[in-house]
């Protein structure tokens, strides 16, 4: 297959096979942009339009590097990709750990996630995320890997542990769950259904745990396991309440004989019912092994994980700083912190008052005025909210939605898996920027810096999305010229 | 390259993940679009403020058209304490805006040094302080053009009233009005408090964008109604200079219309301090004033008993009744005697008339008066006689309010019968309350009642209701005051008394002082005995005697006799109001060095004793 596509390069013009809807949508996600950026930068007639003091001139000569990027990257040869993967992962974490180095590095809003060069800045991060999505795809598209292999896996995560590396050390949290967003592919690439609904619920679990007491949740968490162990054993039910009475006997039984002796300390009642659950386990297996009930092990694993997750959420919120703490306390309604939320409220008033088509172009109050620090950057999708309306927004949506749908069927008919875990991973790393981006513009989450792809101002962002999507495009594009029919959606 | 069921399962799960999402939050859009919190107000809360514009306060004129209440710019001073440069030289700062030292320090001391609000710490500063504090170019402070009431005139202060800022009481009270806001300014008494509405004016509204700094007036704001007064400045001045030094009242009113000239009541205030730096602490130097009382407007708020003139009122009630007829002579025998009972009287010819016994002020006559209209054969006793006596005083205003336009007026008192009944537990007769003869005994009025007596016999038997505002801006007052009131008594009775008045200032009377050649002024003066201190001084006058052109009644407390003190000053107004000049500068030097004893009323410690006579 491989000859194939040597032979078709030499006989093929240049742009054939270019999934040129795509590419439209690209240009008018990136339009869109523009015209944001414009309007949120918009100085008034006080300076000249073309002026280069004007912001969206920057951002107007970050789009012509992109499209020269995306040329470039159309005229490569796209066997390159699997190629230099590799090579392009290390060269992009480091560039990421060059944040690091005195004189180079600038640190913005706590994170230092910036280098400066000359003039302009730059957020390594980006890249080393199409390094990333390259590395995972070389890795899964070796012969020897299966997803359903836990040492596969596990050089999955050591692929992915470097990241994590780089942004604990830069300080920037919300770039670096990213990388989580790389489940979604995994789970397409035939992920085991139960780690995933686990990881999940570990998510739902970490913040709710904050929301609650410990005390509440954990009756809340036994009381559900039970009702599902009561379901998938059908006629065994009783027994599990027995192991469940027995277990919190035992507990209270250790945990009276410890407050005898001890002073009461955090949530300790609960660390014993911790261990006491994981001191039953070898009972479990052998019963389960007795009776051959599969599920049980599922439920008591579940169990287990989710108050490790009750227990370890807060040593990992405590691990975060100050100002994270603030967002998500924020978000939660927690805090009560004025200016923490303040660009959230401002945020949410454009969008609230943005009306079905909006206030008009450069007419919105919110962005004319300046309510919104980060109209231009993080906070953009309010802007457009404001300016256009809900028929803006829902413009966007669309384009959007049928950019990663078509990035995702880009994948689905790649023949290589390469290609097909490269387009899932840029997929699942757009859609998780679109998704947690438009999410805190709105409220709906708590704030992570993390832009909006292809129309937040920034040269980094755009750089790095067009990149990673046009390495999906000339792919594509390969797959196309190779296959004599092809299959259309 | 598996394409099992499973891949297509998970393939389609993907695709439906990125949808739903996207239709979560398309979802969310909306909601927050039609069904939140009210974003569109926030947004516009974001740059707009509503400010509401104060109109100027309408001002006042005097009948001449000359200014009692002007409007004059003054400045508010605001601090910015973040731009105050440290250290600060209090003491230069105080003398350059002439705020009191103590207080900029307290105010300095109470606002926290890097705040950015603006406050207001002193109001009312001179255009020269305002001017100097620019000059200075000391930072932190700007100054905002306010107005304040000053007045060129300085008369009248109880009457006009004053403003001070609104409290929170009366915010609270008014808060339906929607009109006051915090440090706006509301009529506190007087006219101010009375014409709130009218002179306060409309409040206007605008819409004021904070980002583009553009205006827009959404609603006009509407400067308050003038009000054109029916006082004689120049007048009033006069009389409040007469009556300078001694505790008093007057009030003039022309009887053709019922509109008060003069009301000047003694001691009073410079109006110009109630919009003074000052002002609070001397209004409770006023406040506290136990023995004079400054703030009693003594023209209205003052009961006192009328004395010798209200033996006008018992003549004419006993010509309506028909006991009396003018040439009805009484003897005097230095006094009224009947039984133990006697009502003494100053030495004079004897049996007299009525107009001679007007003119003298002889009691004993009256006392026969008094006697024949209670003892009236009509009325089954003496009681219903009585009850018929209090309809006809009544309407002569006594004892009840006049309805006058400005507040806190009182009615005086003369007694209902259940009043005697009590007291005497129903055993009386006109003997036992003969008192009520000379204007005595539990009988009580204003100033302003007593020349509203002199007013209505003037008029020949009506009066208008006497009123201090003759225009609001361009309208006219109300049809209360320009609708004429008759008392029960008829015309053609009237005849006689004045011609006891005349008689008594033209010819053989006790008021000659007040004799004005060219003009026949008619008076009756009036003693109103006291058992504290001296008796009260009072007159009742008005000129000419046909056509009259202005009624006066003065009452100068602890002024001895009427003549003494009384006459004088009334008849000083009445020339100034008629001749424009003053043509006996002695006498204006005489009541100016006029001594009155108050010792003896108001030391405390001396002994009451009950004078005779």
């Amino acid at each position: 297959m491989f000859n194939q596509r040597v032979h078709n390069r030499q006989s093929v013009k240049l742009f054939s096979g270019l999934d040129y809807g795509f590419v439209a949508i690209y240009l008018a996600l990136v339009a869109i942009g523009l015209v944001a950026v414009i309007s949120a930068t918009w100085r008034g007639d006080d300076v000249a339009i073309f002026s280069l003091s004007n912001e969206y001139m920057k951002h107007i000569i970050y789009i012509g590097m992109s499209l020269t990027i995306a040329f470039v990257i159309l005229l490569c040869d796209s066997g390159l990709w699997h190629k230099y993967a590799y090579v392009f992962y290390v060269a992009s974490l480091l560039l990421a750990l060059s944040t690091m180095l005195p004189g180079i590095g600038l640190e913005r809003n706590g994170a230092r996630a910036w280098i400066g060069v000359g003039g302009f800045t730059l957020q390594p991060i980006e890249f080393a995320m199409v390094g990333l999505a390259l590395g995972v795809a070389r890795l899964m598209s070796d012969y020897s890997f299966s997803v359903e292999k836990p040492k596969s896996l596990m050089k999955v995560a050591l692929i992915i542990l470097p990241i994590f590396v780089v942004v604990k050390l830069q300080n920037d949290f919300g770039t670096g769950l990213i990388a989580c967003s790389l489940l979604l592919m995994l789970f397409r690439e035939g992920l085991n259904m139960w780690l995933c609904i686990l990881i999940v619920c570990v998510v739902v679990l970490f913040f709710l745990s904050m929301l609650m007491p410990p005390t509440p949740l954990l009756v809340a968490l036994v009381i559900l396991f039970s009702v599902i162990s009561a379901i998938l054993m059908r006629q065994r039910w009783k027994v599990a309440i027995k192991y469940l009475g027995v277990l919190f006997f035992v507990t209270t039984l250790l945990y009276g004989v410890y407050a005898l002796f001890a002073e009461e300390g955090d949530n300790t009642y609960y660390k014993f019912l911790l261990c006491t659950t994981i001191a039953s386990l070898p009972a479990i297996i052998w019963w389960t092994y007795r009776a051959n009930i599969r599920e049980l092990y599922l439920i008591t694993g579940l169990f287990v994980v989710s108050m490790s997750v009750l227990f370890t959420s807060n040593v990992l919120y405590d691990n975060l700083h100050g100002y994270q703490k603030l967002r998500i306390d924020t978000w939660l309604g927690l805090s009560q912190d004025r200016d923490a939320s303040y660009n959230v409220n401002q945020s949410k008033i454009a969008i609230g008052s943005g009306g079905l088509t909006g206030k008009g172009y450069l007419q919105g109050t919110q962005i004319r005025y300046k309510m919104v620090p980060e109209r231009h950057t993080d906070f953009i999708f309010c802007t457009i909210c404001e300016e256009f309306g809900l028929l803006g927004a829902g413009v966007l949506f669309l384009l959007y939605a049928l950019f990663i749908l078509k990035l995702m069927r880009m994948g689905d008919n790649q023949q290589e898996s390469f290609g097909r875990v490269y387009c899932y991973s840029a997929a699942s790393i757009l859609t998780y920027h679109v998704v947690i981006n438009i999410g805190f513009t709105m409220g709906f989450m708590p704030v992570m810096g993390i832009t909006l792809p292809l129309i937040s101002y920034g040269g980094s962002s755009l750089l790095a999305t067009t990149i990673m999507v046009f390495i999906a495009v000339s792919l594509d594009a390969s797959t196309r010229r190779a296959l004599p029919v092809y299959r259309k959606w | 390259m598996r394409y099992n069921s499973s891949n297509d399962i998970r393939r389609f799960f993907s695709h439906v993940l990125v949808i739903g999402i996207f239709v979560c939050y398309f979802i969310g859009l909306i909601y927050m679009q039609f069904s939140s919190a009210d974003y569109d107000s926030k947004a516009e809360d974001n740059y707009i403020s509503y400010l509401r514009e104060t109109p100027p306060r309408g001002e006042i004129f005097d009948r001449n058209g000359n200014y009692l209440v002007q409007n004059q710019v003054c400045y508010d001073l605001i601090i910015t304490p973040y731009k105050v440069q440290q250290p600060f030289d209090t003491v230069q700062f105080a003398k350059i805006t002439g705020v009191e030292l103590f207080r900029l320090k307290r105010a300095l001391k109470r606002l926290p040094a890097k705040s950015r609000d603006k406050t207001i710490i002193a109001r009312r500063l001179s255009a020269e302080a305002n001017l100097r504090l620019q000059e200075s170019g000391i930072e932190g402070f700007t100054t905002k053009a306010s107005t304040m009431r000053s007045y060129p005139r300085p008369v009248a202060a109880h009457l006009l009233g004053y403003i001070a800022e609104i409290d929170e009481k009366g915010l609270r009270y008014r808060a339906s009005e929607n009109f006051y806001e915090e440090r706006d300014y509301i009529g506190k008494s007087g006219l101010e408090a009375e014409y709130e509405h009218q002179l306060r004016g409309e409040k206007g509204l605008i819409r004021y964008n904070r980002k583009e700094k553009i205006d827009e007036v959404m609603s006009p704001s509407v400067p308050g109604k003038d009000l054109i007064c029916t006082i004689d400045g120049r007048l009033q001045e006069f009389a409040e200079e007469l009556l300078k030094g001694k505790v008093g009242s007057v009030v003039a009113i022309e009887p053709s219309t019922g509109e008060i000239l003069v009301m000047a009541s003694s001691p009073t205030y410079d109006p110009n301090e109630s919009s003074g730096p000052q002002w609070g602490n001397y209004y409770m130097q006023l406040l506290n004033h136990e023995v004079r009382r400054p703030l009693l407007n003594r023209t209205t708020k003052s009961s006192q008993p009328p004395g010798s003139t209200f033996k006008l009122v018992n003549a004419l009630i006993g010509l309506q009744e028909g006991v009396l007829k003018p040439h009805y002579r009484y003897e005097c025998n230095h006094g009224y005697h009947y039984g133990k009972i006697k009502m003494g009287c100053h030495p004079h010819a004897s049996p007299l008339n009525l107009d001679y016994a007007i003119a003298t002020s002889c009691n004993a006559y009256f006392c026969n008066v008094f006697r024949s209209i209670l003892e009236n054969k009509r009325y089954k006793s003496s009681k219903e006689g009585y009850e018929a006596w209090r309809e006809y005083v009544e309407s002569f205003g006594f004892g009840v309010e006049l309805g006058v336009d400005f507040p806190n007026e009182i009615s005086g008192y003369v007694p209902p019968r259940k009043f005697y009944d009590k007291r005497y537990h129903a055993r009386w007769n006109a003997l036992t309350i003969l008192s009520l003869a000379i204007g005595q005994g539990e009988l009580l009025c204003s100033t302003l009642q007593l020349a509203n007596l002199a007013a209505t016999i003037a008029n020949r038997g009506y009066f208008y209701t006497p009123h201090t505002v003759r225009m609001i801006g361009k309208d006219s007052i109300g049809e209360e005051f320009r609708s004429r009131h008759y008392t029960k008594v008829e015309k053609q009775h009237f005849e006689s008394v004045v011609k006891g008045m005349w008689r008594a200032v033209n010819v053989d009377g006790t008021c000659r002082a007040a004799n004005l050649a060219g003009f026949d002024v008619c008076g009756k003066t009036g003693t109103s005995q006291n058992p504290k201190g001296d008796d009260h001084s009072t007159f009742v006058s008005f000129a000419p005697r046909n056509n009259p052109k202005i009624a006066i009644a003065a009452y100068i407390e602890h002024g001895r006799s009427g003549a003494e003190a009384a006459v004088p000053i009334a008849s000083l107004i009445e020339e100034l109001y008629l001749t424009d000049t003053i043509r006996r500068p002695a006498l204006v030097d005489y009541v100016k060095n006029l001594k009155l004893n108050y010792w003896n009323a108001y030391d405390s410690k001396k002994k009451r004793v009950k004078k005779d006579v």
